[in-house]
């Protein structure tokens, strides 16, 4: 498949929801011009029309550049192949398949298939729970070193971080990567900030 | 041998070495500088200009810089596309650690003077005298008036900006202008002041915040405020040594400097009771070099020193150079850290600042002064700062879309954090040997490290963080949250204390000019020479040291006594 081929795909399984330049812009190598045959290395073409969906969504082009102007699904990608560990990149692409799946169970249509509204307020409603559930974790731990520290006369040395049992959801860390790659962009730091 | 011989040999040109080859070329003395890593001169930073979008992937550390600098990465801010060429590859320079162990370095001419943290603080009389007093350990030799000329000359030539503050924890000196608390902070400080007769100071730093007093440096200009310090500075805005101490050397026409030197080996002359140079192998060739002073500094980093003496052996000296007294890689100590708390602060929104302040606040170490007595010896200090949140607040934030570039365009929220530096007492059982079945890719043995915290540091920690948490929620501000991060001695970058200095040759390895007690040329003015470790930032202190003994040793010399 050539590179026409995977932007008419790719714009194709987006949907009516983003414009054609949008969908070019998937494609756009990060901070600079695209390679003429890029392509994802780690995203499918499944999870690369959810992630651009949801970054758009998250930063859209306004009368400032959006986070597809910039090729934050390129950056997302490079992160994905250069900076995670496999197991954080598997599940990464998990966490999409089960976002299109709860999207689905919620309103019986792919995520990229929902009216823009719906995606948007399924976004919404994704991220905000997922706040709510970071915080009530974050609150958790801090009493319980706060309870901690008032129970003993010295404290343990801590050598090694303690094993995570809770990985951050998908959309978090989708926005996660979204924040530090729009806004680590020159257009993003020089036209928005 | 003739071209190989000097009048003096410096190992090591971080902040330690840069002093020494300053002195003692300044002196009249032909000096040999070697250091063990590649050259950078003054300006040679790869990544000082370049913008956000030009660090790939955001600035992350790649699975592969992980992969090769794993130990480096600890730190948690060293290992990224902005400064990772300042640490070493810890696949090629591994060492063994019986216990978490941080060692934290970069092999390059400049050494960590290119990425310290630029605090600034002189010793107190109390940390001088400490040990006598508690009976910890051994004495120092020197007192407070020792040191106080050579801190005056060493902060009036590398320009330390600060203020004043009359405390006798922690003396005066002589500053440039003091960079500015910003309206939380100065509201924190008088309420420090008020609810607890606490002082907070900013930060002293050794930031040129006006004009030098002296027209030495012409390389050097004011600091930007640009916070990018790590990637070392163009403007030469703070004290390295490559914008200060070895320019100096390198104009009065008496300096060899020579990179990619490793030196491994004191050579030792059993008849004339001294050391007659040093073995040197080429880091990129693998060629051996002997060179030849009549007086050396070891100045390679408080381990890097020790490494060496350590692997110095000869019938005189069978356990290592100098180490008659079976210290020699004893007695490690460092800063503790991670202990502290923050919160956020409301009723300053309509207030901002301006520019990257590359400093914070600084709050001298309170506990055990006069009369108090805690459940542990000694103290910590506090550095902290208040800031607006910017872009990073936004990611638990419910904005999204227009509402999130909006929100972006303004000034997040104010909040303030603050965490300790505790001193560690010299505990003779933390020490660093010599494992000699293991080697480096050059041949040497390897460092092998066992020390941790013990029951005195882990009683401070306690307060380090009960103490924050308090004096936060008394200054009335919210969501006061505390944190005890994960430390392995070293962490703190101050490591310290494996050759230390005392009164009697045989609890010690230095006397009271830094010179080896069994080798008087040979002085060792690195961190290693340190008797305890306070609980202030010490590169100061190793500044005014090298600089004393420098002066002791030119003395020396003339005199014909070394």
């Amino acid at each position: 498949m050539n590179r026409r081929e995977v932007l008419q795909r790719v714009a194709l399984l987006m949907g009516g929801a983003v414009s054609a330049p949008a969908a070019f812009a998937v494609l756009n190598g990060y901070g600079k011009e695209p390679g003429p045959d890029w392509k994802p290395a780690v995203l499918g073409e499944p999870e690369l029309a959810v992630v651009s969906r949801i970054v758009d969504i998250m930063i859209p082009r306004t009368d400032t550049p959006g986070a597809l102007d910039v090729g934050v699904p390129a950056f997302i990608d490079g992160i994905l192949k250069d900076v995670y560990s496999q197991d954080a990149r598997d599940r990464f692409l998990q966490g999409a398949r089960d976002f299109d799946a709860a999207a689905r169970e919620a309103q019986h249509k792919p995520f990229v298939k929902l009216s823009a509204q719906q995606q948007k307020a399924f976004v919404q409603k994704s991220q905000d729970a997922a706040i709510a559930d970071e915080r009530a974790l974050s609150e958790r731990k801090q009493k319980a070193l706060v309870q901690e520290i008032r129970d003993v006369t010295m404290l343990p040395q801590r050598t090694e971080t303690a094993p995570e049992t809770h990985q951050r959801a998908f959309i978090l860390t989708v926005k996660e990567l979204t924040l530090l790659g729009f806004f680590t962009s020159q257009p993003g730091a020089t036209q928005v900030l | 041998m003739e071209k190989n011989t000097f009048d003096a040999i410096v190992v090591g040109t971080g902040i330690s070495g840069g002093w020494a080859a300053k002195e003692l070329t300044e002196k009249g003395l032909k000096t040999l500088v070697l250091d063990r890593g590649r050259m950078v001169r003054h300006g040679e930073y790869p990544t000082t200009t370049e913008d956000p979008w030009q660090l790939e992937h955001g600035n992350k550390p790649t699975l592969h810089d992980l992969e090769r600098q794993s130990v480096q990465a600890r730190t948690g801010y060293t290992i990224s596309p902005a400064s990772k060429h300042w640490f070493v590859d810890d696949v090629d320079n591994p060492y063994v650690e019986k216990y978490r162990f941080d060692w934290m370095r970069g092999y390059h001419v400049g050494g960590r003077s290119i990425m310290w943290g630029r605090q600034s603080y002189r010793w107190s009389e109390m940390d001088f005298e400490g040990n006598a007093k508690d009976g910890v350990a051994v004495d120092w030799p020197i007192r407070y008036a020792d040191v106080a000329p050579w801190y005056d000359y060493v902060e009036t030539f590398i320009g330390v900006s600060g203020q004043n503050e009359g405390l006798a924890q922690l003396p005066d000196g002589k500053f440039l202008p003091p960079m500015e608390l910003n309206c939380v902070e100065r509201e924190f400080q008088s309420k420090l002041k008020d609810k607890f007769g606490r002082a907070l100071t900013i930060g002293r730093a050794a930031h040129l915040t006006g004009p030098l007093t002296h027209n030495e440096s012409p390389q050097r200009s004011s600091c930007r405020n640009r916070n990018m310090c790590i990637r070392g500075c163009p403007f030469g805005g703070y004290f390295s040594s490559n914008a200060s101490t070895l320019p100096s050397a390198q104009k009065t026409g008496n300096m060899t400097l020579v990179p990619n030197a490793i030196v491994y080996e004191l050579i030792y002359d059993a008849k004339k009771g001294r050391a007659t140079g040093v073995r040197v192998l080429d880091a990129e060739t693998g060629a051996q070099t002997d060179y030849f002073a009549k007086v050396i500094f070891l100045c390679a980093s408080t381990f890097g020193s020790t490494q060496i003496m350590l692997n110095s052996i000869s019938d005189r000296f069978p356990n290592g150079f100098g180490n008659d007294s079976g210290e020699l890689g004893c007695n490690i100590m460092d800063h503790h850290l991670g202990a502290g708390a923050s919160a956020m602060v409301e009723g300053f929104d309509d207030r901002y600042y301006s520019g990257r302040r590359p400093n914070g606040f600084y709050i001298p170490r309170y506990r055990n002064l006069g009369k108090e007595k805690r459940e542990y010896l000694r103290g910590f200090g506090y550095q902290g700062g208040a800031s607006r949140a910017g872009w990073g607040s936004l990611q638990m934030a419910s904005e999204l879309g227009e509402e999130l570039k909006k929100k972006a365009q303004a000034p997040g929220p104010w909040s303030i954090g603050m965490g300790g530096f505790g001193e560690i007492l010299p505990y003779h059982d933390n020490r660093v040997t010599l494992d000699r079945d293991r080697k480096d890719k050059y041949g040497l043995p390897i460092l092998s490290f066992d020390a941790r915290l013990r029951e005195n540091e882990l009683r401070m920690r306690k307060d380090m963080i009960n103490d924050s948490a308090e004096m936060l929620e008394a200054a009335g501000y919210r969501d006061v949250r505390i944190v005890d991060e994960t430390y392995g001695i070293g962490l703190g970058i101050h490591e310290m204390g494996t050759a230390r200095m005392g009164r009697d040759a045989k609890t010690s390895v230095l006397n009271a000019f830094n010179q080896v007690h069994a080798c008087k040329n040979v002085y060792v003015t690195d961190g290693s020479c340190m008797t305890s470790a306070a609980c202030q930032n010490p590169s100061l202190t190793y500044m005014a040291l090298t600089a004393r003994a420098a002066d002791h040793a030119v003395r020396e010399l003339r005199r014909g006594n070394i």
